[in-house]
């Protein structure tokens, strides 16, 4: 029986200590520049050369070459953020333009010393971007939650209606009452 | 503890609590009209649907608290509350069925989606559409989420004092036959 105790003990006092950690180990509640709410890494490659072909806003075949092995879709303009950094731009399929009419802001580069590392946007970059213009509500959460994600909440009303439905077939016990005093 | 108790089931015969009753009378507009600012605010503030439905519903809560489930449940009747958790999802599926029709008659078969705001038939530009339909799919979530709140709340409260009732007497049981 002590043993079991001891045991146990320990085993919270486990799971303290790596609840703490874990705790201490996520990102600040929004930090912009965290990895995931930012962009995710794809690969890196030598900057050699390709440098002077960003700036002056071609896209180098090699790095275009890496991005279509990946299975990604193409790049067709890039712009110079700031020195060292890049945005690349993509023409959505034809098939999408009716939604996505616009250019959508893709990849990103960054130089690190001689290399050049590729990362591609993370979705909530266009959603905080974008989300205002597209749909005229200023609130994130609402436009996310009503427009871009409506079948989810459509599907969340559903659930909250089958619960209200379970209570009346399972528990309904207002059909008879006596007379009410007025209020 | 025994006096608190048979003042809090006062549903039978009515609350006696004069300071709870006033309060609660005067307050439950103002938590109906806050519920809706809540709805309505869900565009361009902190609030929604979800949130306003269940203040709005909290509303009916405390009139059962302060009234009693016999007379508070009168002034929100189950025939209109079982018609009124359809209409929410109603309204929302309506809305997105709107949008596909009119998709189809104004934009061809192709562009139309289910859900797609931006295509309801209304007198101003495709971004504003869509900001209104969401307006509108609020709407519909705050009614279904306010009927089943107040549903549930309903029934769960009736079981109790029914089974109380039995215990006691035939207090409910002799008002009913006829």
């Amino acid at each position: 029986m002590k043993l079991i105790s001891l045991s146990a003990l320990l085993f919270v006092i486990l799971l303290g200590a790596l609840f703490i950690y874990v705790a201490e180990d996520i990102p600040d509640f929004g930090d912009p520049y965290s990895a995931p709410n930012r962009y995710i890494k794809l690969f890196s490659m030598d900057a050699a050369e390709l440098e002077d072909n960003l700036n002056q806003g071609v896209i180098p075949k090699s790095l275009a070459d890496k991005i279509a092995d990946r299975g990604l879709p193409l790049p067709t303009r890039v712009k110079s953020v700031k020195e060292g950094e890049w945005d690349f731009f993509l023409v959505p399929e034809e098939k999408q333009q009716a939604f996505f009419p616009k250019e959508q802001k893709y990849y990103f580069i960054k130089k690190e010393g001689d290399e050049l590392e590729v990362y591609r946007y993370a979705l909530i970059i266009r959603w905080i971007e974008e989300g205002e213009e597209e749909t005229e509500v200023p609130n994130m959460v609402t436009y996310g939650l009503a427009d871009y994600r409506g079948y989810d909440t459509l599907g969340e009303t559903t659930v909250i209606f089958t619960a209200g439905v379970s209570v009346l077939l399972l528990l309904r016990r207002r059909g008879k009452r006596p007379e009410a005093r007025k209020l | 503890m025994n006096t608190g108790n048979s003042d809090r089931e006062g549903g039978k015969e009515g609350g006696k609590d004069v300071i709870v009753e006033t309060i609660s009378r005067v307050m439950v507009p103002f938590i109906q009209l806050f519920a809706l600012y809540v709805i309505m605010h869900g565009s361009s503030g902190p609030g929604g649907g979800f949130q306003g439905g269940v203040i709005f519903g909290a509303s009916f809560v405390l009139l059962v608290i302060a009234f009693g489930i016999v007379n508070a449940g009168d002034r929100f009747p189950e025939a209109v509350n079982t018609a009124l958790f359809s209409t929410g999802v109603y309204i929302y599926a309506g809305v997105g069925l709107l949008c596909l029709i009119s998709g189809i008659l104004y934009f061809g078969v192709i562009e139309a989606q289910y859900l797609n705001y931006g295509y309801l038939p209304l007198p101003v530009h495709f971004e504003e559409r869509r900001a209104l339909g969401m307006d509108f799919i609020e709407i519909g979530v705050g009614i279904t989420v306010m009927a089943v709140i107040a549903e549930i709340f309903f029934n769960l409260a009736w079981k109790k004092e029914e089974d109380e009732g039995e215990g006691e007497g035939e207090g409910i049981e002799k008002g009913e036959p006829e």
